[in-house]
């Protein structure tokens, strides 16, 4: 071992401690929530890894061999950069949805989650990287031996007695296993980022380019005098050399020549193909705007770390002499001119390119070896506790798998390639995802049986024309099976295939694989039809970028058992782990409707059992992720099935179908077209029937006291109502509607618990039903409509129920303003009949009225010397006043004035009685106060039972003796006005109101009236008159009044006193009865 | 003026079609008829004719990638109504 060995062997130590050092600080940074590598500019260089050491080498090899075409490979995914903002943002959308986690898922997901797609992809993938994985430890080791000048193919190591014998090769493999695995299979979540991993691919990224930057000044400035220096001096040494570099096509017949279309068409497809490339781009995006920046970014890197590949190579021809071993001129160059740090930064840049390419590559294609080839597997088997530590070990193992590949098949071919010829080799196996990955994006036709076929037929030419012939090349399968074909048939022969020959290797099998792959896969595409799970997936796909974000398409799908979260989550756990989800459920629903089991309503079920398989997705990768969730609800005896399609035409913009709308519309007509809402309710469910395949639906209405009754019913299974119907087990859901509100239903009547017997409904052949309630906006409910169906399980989707729900909503409409008519009619019927009732009493009043003023007398008798008048006014129709006058004879005439309290109509009884009993007492002789003693004893039960009484003036006048004799009964006191007097005499007699007492004695007094004297009785209806100041009427304005009237005649005295109160008062009619009778002795 | 102008610019810039044509020239450009017109031996200032062509090529079309993005970023071009990015 030399000096240099161990100073080589120091200085990539010294320098994979520092690699370790940012992972280290990048992981860091991301745990405590500040990442370093979440902008564009590391994304940028994350892409980077495109540059492997077959750029840093490669490039420079083949520019030194084949000229400029070497720029192709750069080119070309410089070109693609413009495709990203349309291309890869998509992929990178519908992968971060649907948590993707290689290229293999991403294909297999849109073919309908086939496992036998993810397998191929797979497969081709952990195949045609071998040689590019290969190519960075044939790198590496290489330009290990150029820098430490050491020549063996292994290092012996001093063990106990003897050496042991490490092969160079291996020891390189082995530290990029162990270095692949603490940073990209550290956690399973492999839709997770891995921060630690871009932070170091990315700071290699800048290693590489700075040292090749560094080197290309270098060679151009220190070694030379720039570019147009090397240029010209190049020109001057090797004139035909430098035509050939700088043209292209000249040399056609040299067997590394590669027409620019195939190195172009090829790098353009890997940039997006490679599974490295898709990992870092895709998987590992952590904001889709950092895109925008990478477009121009990646191309200015492939620009700056490509501007002194063609310097380095001159120089190095140059200085050699010859392009002999032109792959390593990068760290040659340097080392034979003396440089040996220059050659170091060269070393540590190839180191950096081909460490950064692996790791990345590894962890990619471990992800896949696991989802889709190791997974499949482990689904078969019953979910186990353990699960998440065999997945995780497993993926580590994978990254052994596909590094060690690569070591092998370094081993087999080896030195038989040029570093860039052994990359293509790879680059052709990763075209072979093209047709499948943009017909996936864009085509919808493009179905799982053309991309199997297409992707197969594509791998096997692609094995057959450059895998093959290149173990053969080497030596390792015979040179026979490349010159004379298999068993002989020159057709066959693989580099030559159908007699196509004078074709470049790599353009010949770019051109039949390519041929055999799109044809399979349009062929298949065009003659077999997608299954169901595809289309969802080509909706996805391409559905969800052309249209709307916001667009929620009805929900196609129902579990046929409802599944709780619990058991989705114990599901999730066995593969991802307790934690993890637990953390995922609870950022999932946070916000969403659950009923007060913690479950979520049926139609969320489809949703959530596509978050579980998002979630699993994340982990073990779609296609697994959709077998497990499948398996699952298997053994739980349920399972995902189409909804019933209740409207099937073509639905319109407004995410409504066109039956939707005719129901509606139809509705509507129904409860517009009457007020009967008998024919409302029976059209209406007529129309559900008729319309929806339901079989049975009745209408219940709220009555006054709340009980539901059944106000409609239509369908089969009629008979009698009563307790024992069938539908009376459905009495639990309505009072559940009519309680919250909300629509309640079963889609599967035999998959109902324990909580509600419906035995007697499934008796009856029911499989759905539905409970809406009917109701108003912020009202109570009104009632219930039920609907039933005998044929169709799952009938009530979502959007059917919201239908039958604004059905519903819409009779309750109808039944509020039907029942507000009919409350608005009985009303005025009421009114109508009250005023009726007035009137007949009103005219029963006026009858009265009449009666009583019949029962007064018209006139005054006609007596000899007076002028006698009487008058009663009444203030309603009935009043309590009463007056009389009896002519004893000739001369005598008995006159009395008396007042019932109130003006009832009871008070106009008790008149009519008095006038009765006094009627009785004409003939007889008894005094005034006799006859008052009479009455009082007579009436006194009756006033007392009816709680009136009654004041009366009674008064016998004999015109002979012109003496007046009197008793009172507490009424007013009569007034006299006499000639030349200027106050009146106030008639006046002890006595009490009638009614008062059973027994009273009346004092009988008598007063002699002479010619010209004029008495007025009134009643106090007279005096108590008030005015608008609150003022009486008065008996001084009374005694003035007759004072000033006494010369006119009786009967216009009466009126006059009637208009003087109506001045005082200012009204027409009077507050009491005012009754007036005047006595002018002539 | 040239403030118009480059308003004008970068909103065609930010139609799709606008990508795709650039991406198709690009593509055309690397092949042959047009790698043909430069495939000849000869220099300018010392420098291969297809040399210049592909470096300076390539710089420019970084630039125009470059300006594409610059219009996608820019707000004012983003608002107005023929926009028809997704």
């Amino acid at each position: 071992m030399n000096s240099g060995f161990v100073h080589a062997a120091i200085i990539s130590a010294l320098y994979t401690v520092l690699i370790f050092l940012i992972a280290w600080y990048a992981h860091r940074r991301k745990e405590i929530g500040r990442s370093i590598v979440g902008n564009p500019y590391v994304y940028s260089l994350s892409i980077a890894v495109y540059c492997t050491s077959w750029t840093f080498y490669g490039s420079v090899g083949k520019a030194a061999t084949t000229g400029l075409d070497f720029l192709m490979i750069y080119v070309g995914p410089s070109l693609t950069a413009f495709s990203w903002f349309f291309l890869l943002r998509r992929i990178v959308q519908i992968s971060k949805e649907n948590n993707i986690t290689s290229i293999a898922d991403f294909i297999s997901l849109r073919y309908g989650k086939s496992l036998w797609l993810g397998a191929l992809v797979t497969l081709i993938s952990t195949l045609g990287i071998m040689p590019y994985i290969a190519l960075q430890i044939k790198a590496v080791s290489t330009s290990f031996y150029l820098i430490s000048g050491f020549r063996a193919n292994s290092i012996h190591i001093p063990h106990g007695g003897g050496e042991l014998s490490v092969p160079t090769g291996l020891l390189l493999a082995l530290i990029l296993s162990v270095f692949s695995i603490i940073f990209g299979a550290r956690r399973l979540a492999s839709s997770e980022r891995h921060e630690g991993l871009i932070a170091a691919v990315a700071f290699e990224s800048l290693v590489k380019l700075v040292s090749l930057l560094g080197v290309g000044i270098f060679v151009t400035y220190y070694l030379f005098d720039g570019f147009d220096d090397i240029f010209t001096r190049f020109h001057a040494v090797r004139p035909e050399l430098f035509e050939r570099l700088f043209t292209f096509g000249g040399a056609s017949n040299d067997p590394g020549y590669i027409p620019s279309f195939t190195m172009l068409f090829m790098s353009m497809a890997a940039i997006m193909l490679l599974p490295r490339q898709f990992h870092v781009m895709v998987i590992e995006n952590s904001d889709e705007k950092h895109i925008t920046k990478a477009m121009w970014l990646f191309p200015a890197y492939l620009f700056l770390i490509n501007l002194f590949v063609m310097p380095i190579a001159l120089g190095g021809i140059l200085t050699t002499g010859n392009s002999t071993g032109a792959d390593f001129f990068v760290i040659n160059v340097p080392l034979l001119s003396g440089h040996g740090t220059i050659a170091l930064l060269a070393f540590l840049g190839g180191v950096s390119a081909a460490a950064g390419m692996v790791m990345v590559e590894s962890v990619a294609i471990s992800t896949m070896l696991l989802n889709n080839i190791f997974m499949p597997v482990i689904v078969r088997f019953h979910p186990q506790p353990w699960f998440p530590y065999l997945l995780i070990n497993l993926k580590r193992l994978g990254i052994f798998l596909v590094i060690f590949l690569g070591y092998f098949y370094y081993r087999i071919v080896g030195d038989s390639y040029m570093l860039v010829n052994m990359g293509l080799i790879s680059f052709s196996a990763a075209c072979q995802f093209l047709p499948a990955m943009l017909g996936g994006l864009y085509w919808r036709r493009g179905n799982k049986t053309g991309a199997i076929t297409g992707i197969l037929f594509g791998f096997l030419t692609w094995a057959y024309t450059l895998l093959l012939p290149s173990f053969s090349k080497s030596g390792w399968l015979g040179v026979e099976l490349l010159t004379k074909g298999p068993f002989g048939i020159g057709l066959l022969k693989p580099t030559e295939l159908f007699g196509l020959s004078n074709m470049d290797l790599w353009s010949h099998s770019l051109f039949w694989s390519m041929l055999f792959n799109v044809g399979a896969y349009i062929f298949c595409s065009i003659l077999l039809r997608q299954d169901e799970p595809e289309r969802e997936q080509v909706r996805r796909f391409i559905g969800s970028y052309e249209q709307e974000r916001a667009y929620h398409p009805a929900e196609t799908k129902r579990l046929s058992k409802p599944v709780t979260i619990g058991q989705f989550v114990n599901l999730m756990a066995k593969f991802i782990g307790e934690a993890d989800a637990h953390h995922a459920i609870s950022s999932h629903l946070g916000g969403r409707e659950m009923d007060a089991d913690g479950n979520v309503p049926e139609f969320e079920l489809p949703n959530l059992k596509r978050f579980t398989e998002k979630t699993l997705a994340g982990s073990v990768g779609a296609a697994a992720a959709g077998a497990i969730v499948d398996s699952f609800l298997s053994d739980m005896g349920s399972r995902m099935e189409s909804v019933y399609d209740i409207f099937s035409s073509v639905r319109t913009s407004l995410d409504q179908s066109r039956e939707a709308l005719y129901v509606r519309l139809k509705a509507s007509e129904i409860i517009n077209r009457t007020l009967d809402l008998q024919i409302i309710m029976d059209d209406l469910l007529n129309l559900l029937l008729k319309e929806f395949k339901l079989d049975v639906a009745f209408i219940q209405l709220r009555n006054g006291n709340g009980t539901l009754t059944v106000k409609s019913y239509q369908g089969s299974n009629r008979r009698p109502m009563a307790p024992q119907h069938w539908f009376m087990e459905s009495a639990p859901y309505w009072d559940m509607a009519l309680l919250d509100r909300k629509p309640h239903f079963v889609n599967d009547t035999s998959q109902i618990g324990g909580a509600v017997n419906l035995e007697q409904t499934l008796g009856e052949g029911i499989v759905s039903c539905a409970y809406l309630p009917i109701f108003r906006e912020g009202e109570p409910s009104l009632g219930v409509l039920s609907v039933f169906s005998k044929s169709i399980t799952g009938i009530f989707t979502e959007e059917f129920i919201s239908l039958l729900c604004s059905l519903a909503g819409q009779l309750a409409q109808a039944v509020t303003i039907v029942r507000e008519m009919e409350a608005k009619e009985r009303e005025r019927n009421e009114k109508e009949l009250a005023l009726l009732k007035n009137a007949r009493v009103t005219r029963d009043m006026e009858i009265a009225q009449q009666i009583q003023i019949s029962l007064l007398p018209d006139a005054a008798p006609e007596t000899f010397g007076i002028d006698l008048a009487g008058r009663c006014i009444s203030a309603a129709h009935v009043g309590g006043d009463y007056y009389d006058f009896f002519k004893r004879d000739d001369h005598t005439i008995d006159l009395l004035i008396a007042d019932v309290s109130g003006h009832s109509v009871g008070a106009a009884l008790i008149m009519a009685e008095v006038r009765t009993l006094l009627r009785a007492q004409v003939n007889s002789a008894h005094s005034a106060s006799a006859i008052l003693q009479i009455l009082n004893s007579q009436l006194y039960d009756d006033l007392t039972r009816s709680e009136l009484f009654i004041t009366m003036f009674y008064a016998k006048y004999n015109s002979a003796t012109g003496r007046l004799s009197f008793a009172n009964a507490g009424h007013n006191r009569p007034m006299i006005s006499r000639d030349g007097e200027y106050s009146c005499v106030e008639l006046d007699a002890e006595g009490l109101i009638l009614g008062v007492k059973t027994s009273v004695i009346f004092e009988e007094r008598s007063f002699e009236l002479k010619t010209g004297d004029v008495l007025l009785f009134y009643t106090d209806g007279l005096t108590e008159a008030r005015n608008e100041r609150d003022e009486l009427f008065g008996t001084g304005r009374v005694c003035s009044l007759l004072g000033t009237l006494r010369q006119l005649p009786a009967r216009e005295i009466i009126d006059a006193f009637y208009a003087a109160v109506r001045e005082f008062t200012a009204s027409e009619t009077f507050q009491d009865d005012i009754s007036l009778v005047v006595l002018k002795i002539l | 003026m040239t403030r118009q102008l480059r308003h004008k610019l970068l909103r065609r810039l930010q139609f799709k079609e606008s990508w795709v044509i650039f991406f198709v020239v690009g593509f055309i450009m690397m092949n042959f008829p047009f790698l043909h017109i430069f495939n000849k031996p000869g220099t300018i200032f010392g420098y291969p004719f297809m040399f210049l062509y592909f470096y300076l090529g390539w710089a420019v079309s970084i630039f125009i990638i470059y300006l594409f993005t610059l219009a996608v970023g820019n707000p004012t071009a983003t608002k107005s109504p023929e926009n028809k990015q997704p």
